[in-house]
């Protein structure tokens, strides 16, 4: 059976890989570490606040069981510097995103017949969502790359655990408008084969228009083929009908 | 206990094998989502895993029997965990495009079973509603006369986000400008051809997101 959706990942499965990021939770019960599949977790005494991935996170706050501290980019002011950089200092690209740390082995280590995804300790590198850039030990001036998701996800299970929200939803939407915005003026220097350099985007954003960036790079593909073909065709009633 | 948490206790704290393996396999469903075309089945991977969610289950049916209120919840737990797990590999498992059939050392055997099924399977069906009725010389659904081939390859050139994990040098870019190098350097996320990045992704340098 054939995947019938286009390529790229839905915004279900952008939030699905937004889940795995860890944040930081004040437990209000007791509970013991677990044995997961993807690595113990840390065995919880309130009131110590511990790092636990967002889907068992959003689990216990459901349950009344534990709270959740918010990001310090999630945080009025952080925000709204961020707004501010984004607006009136960094016009045209992206705001930073928190630095990824540094490199376990270089290219060069890399042997050439080692099989797709090793996945030892020395030659994995690691990158969001596995990054800790969601608990309270996260630099307060950078977006991480789920930043849209892990808000709407926070803002909706755990508003209690905002000192302001409506002020922290005012302020993602303007940065949401901003960010938008900036992707669509991209557009304009898109080329048919040359890369783009887009450093800082969310992953949410870059869900909503890889299918409109997709199109675009594709049509400026087809449109020098077509016009070599014209060239080719000398007087064959040679428009450019239609576009891709 | 497993001998990476021993080690761990004793040791500065390391990266369990289990999250490694958790980054490098939502890292390869994600890869196999945007990419173009059928990447390398990374094998080791997916056994470990599978492994895993084997002992798992059995650890669950195990704690179903035990009634203790407390640990009901912990099954709870895990039972979620392991929904998620089996999410990653059932839609890794569901992605198919429609290849040449030179490709079968990227599938996996489950999957080349499938193919050689599916392919038989179809072409039995086109043989019998309409295809005996053409003439013997068009018969051919592999057929590459004439210049334009049958078989549907994958666009190769398609743009592709990426985010490069290591300094790997640089890759060309052909622009209507004229083609140019670009260097990729760590934490850079970039929209490419696939065919720019394809061998960076295969060495494990990039990252498609």
């Amino acid at each position: 059976m054939a995947l019938p959706l286009p390529p790229g990942l839905t915004p279900s499965e952008m939030a699905f890989l937004c889940e795995m990021e860890l944040v930081t939770v004040i437990p209000r019960q007791r509970l013991e570490g677990l044995e997961l599949l993807g690595g113990p977790t840390q065995p919880l005494n309130p009131p110590f606040p511990a790092p636990l991935p967002l889907w068992l996170a959003l689990l216990l706050k459901r349950q009344r069981r534990a709270n959740i501290r918010t990001p310090p980019w999630l945080r009025p002011d952080s925000l709204a510097a961020i707004l501010e950089f984004e607006t009136d200092t960094a016009k045209e690209a992206f705001s930073p995103p928190p630095n990824l740390p540094p490199p376990t082995t270089t290219s060069l280590h890399v042997d050439q017949t080692t099989a797709y995804l090793p996945a030892t300790a020395t030659t994995l590198e690691l990158s969001p969502p596995f990054l800790q850039n969601s608990t309270t030990s996260a630099p307060p001036d950078a977006l991480p790359y789920h930043w849209l998701e892990l808000s709407q996800l926070l803002l909706a299970a755990a508003p209690d655990d905002f000192e302001d929200p409506d002020s922290v939803r005012r302020l993602l939407r303007d940065l949401r408008e901003v960010r938008m915005a900036k992707l669509r003026k991209g557009i304009e220097v898109l080329d048919a084969g040359a890369g783009i350099k887009m450093n800082g985007v969310g992953g949410m954003e870059i869900a909503e228009s890889r299918a409109f960036i997709g199109g675009v790079v594709d049509g400026l593909r087809y449109v020098p083929s077509m016009r070599s073909m014209e060239l080719w065709g000398g007087g064959g009633g040679g428009s450019l009908c239609g576009t891709e | 206990m497993d001998i990476d948490d021993i080690l761990a206790s004793v040791s500065a704290p390391r990266i369990p094998q289990r999250t490694l393996d958790l980054q490098a396999l939502s890292r390869a469903w994600v890869a196999e989502r945007v990419a173009p075309e059928l990447l390398p089945y990374p094998t080791d991977l997916i056994d470990r895993v599978m492994d895993r969610i084997r002992k798992q289950i059995e650890l669950v049916e195990e704690m179903t029997g035990n009634m203790d209120p407390k640990s009901n919840f912990n099954l709870i737990v895990v039972q979620t965990e392991l929904e998620r797990f089996k999410f990653l590999i059932d839609k890794h498992a569901l992605h198919y495009f429609s290849l040449a059939k030179s490709q079968s050392s990227l599938l996996s055997q489950s999957e080349t079973q499938y193919l050689h099924h599916h392919a038989s399977l179809l072409s039995s069906h086109y043989n019998a509603s309409f295809l005996s009725s053409f003439p013997q010389n068009l018969q051919r659904l592999d057929d590459t006369a004439g210049g334009i081939s049958m078989i549907d390859q994958p666009d190769e050139d398609t743009a592709v986000f990426c985010r490069i994990l290591r300094d790997a040098g640089t890759i060309e870019v052909h622009g209507e400008q004229g083609s140019g190098e670009v260097e990729l350097r760590r934490g850079d996320v970039w929209v490419v051809r696939w065919n720019a990045v394809k061998d960076s992704t295969k060495r494990g340098d990039v990252e498609l997101i």
